[in-house]
């Protein structure tokens, strides 16, 4: 079978999780903004999803990694609600002393602005961005008795197709809305809570299609439940490669959830430097890799700088894709 | 027989001594959380957690099943001894325990309270056994619109359920309704009820509701009662039941054991529901339902034996689908996702040592309560014992403590605080938490499942008709609100001409 704990680890695990609780009690300022002294103590890695989601899966695998290289152990702090807006605005008003970080989402700067008010929006000024870390690909799958087997199945039917999404204002809904716009399909809106649920619901024809993420559909492709029409990536999924991408079938809606790490804005660029070769060095890592290749994960390392650039562009093409094609992503069309 | 084999094999897994030792601490915190008021399973798994990462992935979830139908037994003891529900699903059980222990037969009451568990559980574990591979296909017809239909009968029943005054209960399950639609509408985006309010975008968390008014408001309670109540608990002897005792009771929990594998099964049911079912039924079913409420065995084995039966069975949906039916169960997904196994209908093949070992270890858990429950009663009740000036502060600090674990946020603390004190209002008051909580869990449900339904169905209720499951739930929700009417209607009639039989419509509804 697997490894045993060894007392070490779960002692560990313990201090870690009492260190977690007296930071979270105790006042978190730190005082001292020596950098040279930096980490100066636990670095919270505040996610802004529940735990067991794969945001919070990968803020596990790189705090792993980082806290061996810092020398300092990197607890993960699961804080969820408003699709990780309370945890973003919480992070963004800590001290800017790099011992508080959050994982981002990229829907929450991309997206979601699309469908909330302004104030619950968050923005990606508010943070210095330290790295890009990963991309999760939405795939449209069909259920098995609609019979859709490719996206031309979709567009020649003639007819209402229900389609279940993530919920408002997700990358599920806004790649679909948009497709069904740009193919002229008429289509349901049924916003789920959350993929789990949608797939459930196209496993049981309750909708005819939905784009979840490829980590939660993957199983289901696998056993041949559910039929993959497209994914939403600018280029192939290499753990899909015989899925056609939306751009390929002639579609112009380029959407997957990107993840990044970042720190309050006014972060110290040396303790910034310090972070960023920390997560180098756990890109590096085998145990790393395997964990992104486990979770469909394709790996998108790039710097904090581009992250800002790609995020924004993102931002700035979905407000316009809404616009052209006058789509409300909050149902009240 | 290859069948059998994974069966067998799973067996192996469970007696490794690492997995026995963690299946009886399981089993132990379970019955210790579920004698203490205030915190549920669904709060100690929460909490309990981070310390299963560096564990194998069927070594923790052995330990945490193990927690949860744990709770299930010890929450019984102090519904029967206090009146004071140690968990949710143990809520219906204070109707009559509580009612027993005053007239002496505490030790009756646990002892068939265990029993029935003890059926409820093994009867479900060997349900999960043979149905597990087969249920996929029959879970997944469940649709929103089945959703939808479950959801207005649970609220149904809420409300028939209840003990004291049903004005007052439909009331609470109205509040409780009115909180469901608290936070951004699913559908729209648009916040309702949110005051602005970031904290309340995702609307209210089930937990801190259930964790205030369930457990901060009944030690508040209790503190104010002290002086006027005596509360020391009733003493416990002969946890035997008389062979009459076991008689009156054996038909309810045949009964609780079908309908709380059945209602465990259901996404949305679970062991509370269950219990709630399974006493309504027997209050219906009984041919001298004003002995309900009064210290009628039947009303503590049935829903004893249901709620076991129940906890175990949803475990199918789960296990064999990835479908979390309750909120329990969504935290067992989240402990073995965090292992990095996905629950799905490839579990069983993939994984068969996990999936047969924690359905096995349920065996040995069931076992192992039994053997500790009925002995062992004495202890439990000492400590409960322990002066409540002690016990209340120490309760009232691990409710609060594990509301700060589960989302590491002060705001669910505050709101465990705010519903601790309209739970002890309302205590005071005379109006049950119990409606305000469940129809607070069915009020969302039922409203995204209903709206959802429309929307698959282009607007048209009629939809809820075409299909059969929901159809069938939808006449069961007529026949169930219009039963009492027809009930007394009967009474009239057999005060007229005495002697009339039982009728026969409620076997029907017992297929269903």
């Amino acid at each position: 079978m697997m490894h045993f704990p060894s007392r070490r680890t779960v002692l560990g695990a313990a201090s870690a999780v009492t260190l977690l609780a007296l930071t979270a009690c105790g006042n978190v300022a730190g005082g001292s903004t020596d950098s040279a002294k930096y980490p100066n103590g636990p670095i919270n890695l505040t996610v802004g999803q529940a735990p067991g989601g794969s945001t919070d899966l990968i803020a596990r695998a790189i705090s792993e990694g980082a806290s061996e290289t810092l020398g300092a152990p990197v607890p993960v702090v699961n804080k969820p609600g408003a699709n990780g807006a309370l945890a973003s605005k919480e992070v963004a008003g800590k001290p800017a002393d790099g011992q508080n970080l959050i994982l981002l989402n990229a829907s929450l700067i991309t997206i979601t602005p699309l469908a909330v008010t302004a104030d619950e929006a968050v923005n990606i000024d508010d943070f210095d961005v330290i790295a890009g870390l990963s991309q999760d690909d939405y795939v449209l799958v069909a259920s098995d008795k609609s019979g859709f087997k490719t996206i031309t199945d979709v567009t020649g039917a003639g007819r209402n197709i229900t389609f279940g999404t993530t919920g408002v204002g997700t990358g599920s809904q806004l790649a679909q809305t948009v497709l069904f716009k740009q193919a002229d399909v008429k289509g349901t809106d049924v916003p789920f809570d959350s993929g789990k649920p949608a797939l459930t619901a196209v496993l049981g024809n309750q909708v005819e299609l939905a784009t979840v993420q490829l980590g939660e559909a993957m199983p289901q492709i696998k056993a041949g439940k559910v039929a993959p029409l497209l994914v939403f990536s600018e280029e192939r999924n290499s753990f899909l490669p015989d899925t056609p991408t939306a751009k390929e079938s002639g579609y112009d809606v380029p959407v997957a959830q990107y993840r990044a790490v970042a720190a309050p804005k006014g972060t110290p660029q040396d303790v910034q430097d310090k972070l960023l070769a920390a997560f180098r060095e756990t890109f590096k890592s085998d145990a790393y890799k395997s964990f992104n290749e486990q979770n469909l994960l394709t790996p998108k390392e790039i710097s904090g700088e581009e992250v800002v650039t790609q995020w924004k562009d993102y931002a700035a093409k979905y407000k316009a894709l809404v616009e052209k094609y006058s789509i409300s992503l909050n149902g009240t069309k | 027989m290859d069948f059998l084999n994974p069966v067998i094999n799973g067996f192996a897994v469970v007696l490794e001594p690492t997995n026995l030792l963690y299946c009886l601490i399981g089993v132990v915190i379970g019955m210790l959380i579920g004698v203490l008021p205030g915190l549920g399973p669904a709060a100690t798994i929460a909490i309990l957690l981070p310390l299963t990462y560096n564990v194998e992935p069927v070594t923790a979830i052995i330990m945490l099943a193990g927690i949860f139908y744990g709770a299930q037994y010890g929450g019984t003891i102090t519904s029967v001894l206090l009146k004071l529900p140690g968990e949710a699903s143990s809520v219906v059980t204070v109707f009559d325990g509580y009612q027993m222990a005053r007239q002496g037969k505490a030790g009756t009451a646990l002892g068939l309270a265990s029993i029935g568990s003890f059926v409820g559980g093994t009867a479900a574990i060997i349900g999960l056994t043979f149905l597990a591979p087969i249920v996929a296909s029959f879970a997944l017809d469940f649709g929103p619109a089945e959703y939808s239909a479950l959801a207005l009968l649970g609220i149904l029943l809420v409300a028939t359920i209840s003990s004291g005054s049903k004005t007052k209960a439909l009331i609470a399950a109205a509040l409780g309704l009115l909180l469901a639609t608290v936070g951004r509408d699913i559908f729209t985006g648009e916040s309702r009820f949110t005051f602005g309010s970031l904290e309340l975008a995702d609307g209210i968390d089930f937990v801190p509701i259930a964790m205030g008014v369930f457990g901060l408001g009944e030690i508040l309670y209790n503190l104010e009662e002290r002086h006027r109540a005596a509360k020391a608990p009733s003493k416990v002897t002969n946890v035997w039941p008389s062979r009459q005792d076991l008689k009156q009771a054996s038909g309810s929990i045949g009964r609780g054991s079908v309908l709380g594998f059945f209602l465990g099964i259901l996404p949305g049911g679970g062991a509370t529901i269950a219990s709630m079912a399974s006493y309504a039924m027997e209050k219906k079913r009984a041919k001298q339902p004003e002995r309900f409420g009064k210290g009628a065995p039947e009303g503590v084995a049935g829903p004893e034996t249901a709620n076991n039966a129940a906890a175990t069975s949803s475990f199918i949906p789960l296990l064999t689908l990835g479908i979390p039916a309750n909120a329990t169960m969504a935290l067992m997904f989240g402990a073995l996702l965090i292992q990095g196994v996905t629950p799905g209908p490839q579990l069983v093949e993939e994984n068969p040592e996990l999936f047969w070992g924690v359905v096995n270890s349920m065996y040995i858990g069931n076992i192992l309560l039994l053997i500790m429950s009925l002995p062992l009663v004495g202890l439990f009740v000492k400590i409960l014992r322990v002066r409540a000036a002690i016990l209340a502060p120490v309760t009232a600090l691990i409710t609060l403590l594990g509301a700060y674990t589960i989302n590491n946020s002060m705001f669910d603390v505050t709101l465990v605080v705010v519903f601790g004190v309209i739970g002890y209002l309302m205590k005071k008051f005379g109006f049950e938490p119990g409606p305000l909580v469940l129809a607070f869990v069915l009020g969302s449900l039922l409203e995204s499942s209903l709206r959802r339904s429309l929307l698959v169905f282009g607007g048209d209720p009629a939809g809820f008709f075409s299909r059969p499951i929901s159809a069938t739930l939808l006449i069961v929700f007529v026949l169930v609100a219009v039963l009492p009417g027809i009930r007394a209607l009967l009474a009239r009639r057999k005060a007229s001409d005495s002697g009339a039989p039982a009728p026969e419509y409620i076997k029907e509804k017992e297929n269903v």
